[in-house]
């Protein structure tokens, strides 16, 4: 038997389990890929390009779609739909790939899916967009800007308007721009067991193409590498996976030596590492986080980096401990939102959010404030952060801390670097993707009463 | 070793039923490791011993996983069923549709005359069932529902 595998029907397999199963881009892809660990690299790559592609653009194929079908996306049958989707994409984005390959091959595919009376439904609208491929008209951007940034960019335009709610429409378009573009991923070197030359170094002779961060001396970018747990470097414990941003938390929260602090949700363990590694051994970090998997994480991230003060606890930030209240030097809640500022990291979470899932987002970020407080000393210092960009869930959550809470701001420009610094400190910075070389998270200082 | 030739659909020997392999000799071990040889020479996933003109009951299949080697194979259990494409390295430049179990679960013997199971989920479930036909003198393109029309193979960046 020759080997049948079809590229383009594993990569279909993907993007029907993202947008007919309702599961995580990541997660589908791990799991397929897993089953095809055989393939080479660089088929590898192809099912995830075209997967992750697809579903990325997925606003835009549709547009396109309906230009040239007299049958709307809507009332398509699912798996035809995305049939089409994933052929669009290849028509659009990948150059190399002939226009009769991909139509055939699209062909191939509704075989698979047993529509074979659809084929020549799908046949026709395919030729019709590759004929019209190089000239199809976009929506005017002056006369119709939240159209024109929606499918450009396929961003659902609730999105574009919850922006615009925050910030004027050039804002809102450098965003867009910005989580289109695919950035280094960076990393946070531990202090306590290298200096971040001798990592830089060391990364180096591993094969790994680096640059220092933007922000923060201790911070690399990673621009070329083959697979990071393959790097001794990282075996060893020198260094942490950790968007630039989210390194601020650590900062923001400037714990002393001896401090105990609780962050509440904490998995991976990004910001309770880089806390621990501030204490330099001393004090406890209580590491806490809702399911076994999650602890897991954390627990891998803590051994790997060699931290001894951080204790790791399956715990619900819903849940009040009640041995914990009035303990906490610093607490720290990075909590569950709407992700609207890491939208172009995970193809999918733009399509997974919506305006009802974050007033339920809301209630419960507000519950987990309530019990964090509780856990500060007096005087104690309340981080809280999110990934988004949601005036709601961000700053009107601060508020909601002075006024129900009893809680002030605390200036945070001293603990922020230069170059984040603004005249008007307000206590909290939220980071914008494209004005910030880090993805788009909101970080607030408040100071429990003396 | 050595590479034997494929033979091509319209050969004779494709359409005749295999014997049982009654005596593991040398003859027969020297010719699992020519069909191992030439089944990874042609990149392909399973070859039955028809395949290069002998009619005993003997496969070979490696689907990524290793060379599975079967000495008169027998399906004793299958289920599910998907409908894939699927192509065979004696009707070379063809592809077709084929329904197969998803599961199936083989007996059979070894080269050193072991009786051994294996179960396959999927693609070996489906080399399993493409191998075993050839001992009966069948090719998928006698079961296939469609034919599918074969492009190049297109290597992207």
């Amino acid at each position: 038997m020759t080997n049948p595998i079809n590229l383009r029907a594993i990569s279909l397999n993907i993007v029907d389990d993202v947008f007919i199963n309702e599961s995580f881009s990541h997660i589908a892809i791990n799991n397929t890929l897993k089953q095809y660990q055989f393939l080479d690299k660089q088929d590898r790559a192809f099912i995830t390009k075209l997967a992750n592609g697809t579903i990325e653009k997925a606003i835009e194929l549709d547009y396109i779609i309906n230009l040239f079908s007299n049958l709307a996306t809507e009332k398509m049958k699912p798996a035809i739909l995305n049939i089409l989707r994933l052929t669009v994409y290849q028509l659009k984005y990948m150059s190399k790939i002939p226009e009769s390959a991909a139509i055939n091959e699209a062909g191939k595919l509704v075989e698979i899916r047993k529509y074979s009376g659809l084929k020549s439904f799908v046949n026709g609208v395919l030729r019709n967009v590759a004929r019209n491929i190089e000239s199809i008209e976009y929506p005017n951007e002056q006369k119709k800007p939240v159209d024109y940034l929606s499918i450009t960019y396929s961003i659902p335009k609730w999105i574009i308007e919850r922006y615009r709610k925050d910030y004027d429409y050039n804002t809102v378009k450098i965003m867009c721009e910005a989580f289109s573009k695919e950035k280094p991923i960076t990393i946070r070197c531990n202090l306590n067991k290298i200096t971040t030359n001798d990592l830089i170094n060391a990364l180096q002779e591993q094969g790994a193409v680096v640059e220092p961060g933007n922000y923060l001396p201790y911070a690399i970018k990673l621009l070329k590498y083959d697979y990071i747990d393959g790097l001794s470097s990282f075996q060893q414990g020198l260094f942490q996976v950790q968007d630039e941003s989210s390194m601020l938390i650590a900062e923001v929260a400037n714990v002393k030596k001896g401090d105990l602090v609780i962050d509440l949700c904490a998995a991976p363990g990004g910001k309770t590492s880089h806390i621990a590694e501030k204490l330099e051994g001393t004090g406890t970090v209580i590491s806490r986080d809702i399911s076994d998997t999650k602890v897991n994480l954390i627990k891998d991230t803590v051994n790997r980096l060699g931290l001894k003060n951080v204790q790791v606890e399956k715990a619900d930030a819903l849940e009040l401990d009640e041995t914990l209240i009035n303990t906490a030097d610093v607490v720290i809640a990075d909590v569950p939102c709407s992700g609207l500022g890491i939208i172009g990291k995970k193809a999918d979470i733009k399509y997974k959010t919506s305006n009802e899932q974050i007033r339920e987002l809301l209630e419960l970020q507000k519950e987990i404030l309530k019990i964090a407080v509780q856990y500060l000393k007096k005087g104690g210092i309340l981080v809280y952060s999110t990934c988004t960009i949601n005036s709601k869930e961000n700053q009107d959550n601060v508020k909601w801390c002075i006024n129900n809470l009893g809680m002030k701001v605390e200036s945070i420009s001293k603990y922020l670097p230069q170059e984040l610094q603004t005249d008007e400190d307000k206590g909290y910075i939220q980071l914008i993707p494209g004005i910030h070389a880090t993805d788009g998270l909101f970080v607030a200082r408040l100071k429990k009463d003396e | 070793m050595a590479v034997r030739q494929i033979r091509q659909i319209g050969d004779e020997v494709l359409r005749k039923k295999s014997k049982e392999v009654t005596e593991i000799t040398p003859k027969v071990v020297e010719l699992i490791e020519d069909m191992i040889e030439t089944m990874y020479g042609a990149q392909g996933v399973g070859l039955a011993a028809p395949q290069v003109g002998i009619l005993k009951r003997i496969v070979v299949i490696d689907v990524g996983e290793g060379p599975i080697i079967l000495i008169n194979p027998v399906i004793i259990e299958k289920s599910g069923s998907e409908a894939a494409e699927e192509g065979c390295l004696s009707v070379l430049g063809r592809k077709g549709i084929v329904e197969r179990p998803t599961f199936v679960k083989v007996k059979a013997l070894n080269e050193d005359g072991d009786e051994v199971e294996y179960e396959g989920t999927g693609l070996l479930a489906r080399a399993f069932c493409h191998e075993i036909d050839h001992l009966e003198g069948v090719i998928y393109v006698d079961i296939m529902t469609e034919e599918v029309e074969v492009e190049e193979d297109i290597d992207e960046e």
